[in-house]
């Protein structure tokens, strides 16, 4: 399965930089995935979640709440206000990031259906981890 | 004798500010590691989103797109008032990097001030404020506190104002100022017309003309200004935390400078003391054995 490069950056440094299979972006006209050798690309993203995906197996996301994605034909980049990455060691750290992405998303979104369906999501990715 | 006590008195008072100067340095270095991680860190966002605005601006130069309802891509002809940020620091004693700021800000007051160009100033940061209001220029709004702890969110509020008049056609243009973080013995200074984007000046690379950009968004040209907004936000935080890199550089190396000068002093000052105290001795020698000899 042929790669890209991923780059996912704040003001405040990078969130994730490397090599994926696959990455699914959270567009202003509605989500999208991209995969190797797309198009290029240029749109705004609304708050919601990434996901991507390094390998078969692992699927990370990372909540954000505003953003502009540039895809080219070999990378994407996404430029994001805020990010917080849905990781940890240990199911508290898990919870923690949890709390701080519901966080993020509640304060930029007035719509409590966003901030449902995007929670939902949250609270799924999490469980995977788990 | 009395020239004697003079001298100690001075070597105390020049060892003290040289301890003085030696610890800013100290309280320097240590600020200047963490602001230089985070100025680090914000290049490569900056570095990004400079990127994709140019992309975009090449594009719109390359295809000859007209009519982009966004002004920040278009020329604007006779500006008649233009907005300029200047970040300089609270505090001082940092050698010449606020005055290097200042001088830059007078070029382009000079530049424009032949032109019928009415400037706006916005200062950042006590230094610069003080030289202005010193020298009887008005300026348009001041803040402090604001460029020795940039904020994201103060910075976005502060450069909301210049963004929505250049939107609104009240400002035709805008400049952010400041003096960067270069390594840690240079600065740079950087003046960086932020708005209008100057299309020309972006490059037509062949691969661009091959391709095209697919801009998926319902609204164009609110996706465009969406992404300007940012851009510009984006500078003047940048700005902000490469002004801070290089004020704490700028003060570490005059604390260095300041705190090798008193050591030097010390050191004549020494001698001076030591030659006066061999005299005053001389001279004591001299009274006992002509008392002596008298006494003979």
């Amino acid at each position: 399965m042929d790669t890209f490069k991923l780059e996912i950056l704040t003001p405040n440094g990078a969130i994730f930089m490397g090599n994926v299979i696959s990455v699914t972006l959270p567009g202003e006209e509605g989500e999208f995935g991209v995969m190797a050798h797309h198009a290029s690309l240029t749109t705004l993203l609304q708050a919601g979640v990434i996901d991507l995906s390094t390998d078969h197996n692992t699927l990370e996301s990372v909540a954000v709440n505003w953003g502009v994605v540039q895809v080219d034909e070999s990378k994407v980049v996404v430029l994001v206000d805020g990010a917080v990455s849905i990781k940890g060691e240990s199911e508290s750290e898990i919870a923690k990031a949890l709390a701080e992405a519901k966080k993020l998303i509640e304060d930029v979104s007035d719509s409590s259906v966003a901030i449902a369906s995007v929670s939902a999501k949250l609270e799924n990715a999490a469980q995977r981890l788990i | 004798m009395a020239n004697l006590k003079n001298i100690q008195r001075q070597i105390k008072s020049v060892s003290n500010t040289q301890k003085t100067t030696r610890a800013m340095k100290l309280v320097s270095t240590a600020k200047l590691r963490r602001a230089e991680e985070l100025a680090k860190r914000s290049r490569l966002f900056s570095n990004k989103i400079n990127q994709v605005i140019a992309e975009i601006a090449g594009r719109i130069k390359c295809h000859n797109v007209n009519g982009i309802g966004n002004r920040s891509f278009s020329k604007i002809e006779n500006p008649k008032m233009i907005d300029i940020v200047f970040v300089t620091a609270d505090k001082g004693l940092c050698g010449g990097f606020n005055i290097q700021t200042i001088k830059a800000v007078n070029k382009l007051l000079a530049q424009y001030a032949g032109k019928q160009v009415k400037i706006r100033l916005r200062g950042v940061g006590k230094k610069g404020i003080e030289y202005f209001r010193f020298k009887g220029i008005e300026l348009f709004d001041e803040v402090k506190d604001l460029s020795s702890k940039p904020d994201l969110e103060r910075s976005n509020k502060y450069i909301a104002t210049s963004i929505r008049d250049f939107n609104d056609g009240i400002t035709d243009g805008l400049y952010i100022v400041y003096n960067g973080y270069k390594n840690v013995i240079t600065q740079e200074l950087h003046v960086n017309q932020i708005l209008p984007l100057d299309v020309d000046q972006f490059e037509c690379k062949e691969v661009v003309k091959e391709s095209l950009l697919e801009v998926e968004a319902y609204n164009q040209e609110v996706m465009l200004s969406s992404l300007v907004n940012k851009y510009v936000e984006n500078n003047m935080y940048y700005a902000l935390i490469d002004s801070v890199a290089a004020e704490h550089s700028a003060r570490m190396q005059a604390m260095d400078a300041a705190t090798n000068n008193a050591k030097q002093m010390v050191k004549t000052l020494n001698v001076q003391y030591n030659k006066a105290r061999q005299a005053a001795i001389t001279t004591e020698l001299i009274e006992i054995i002509s008392g002596v000899e008298s006494m003979k």
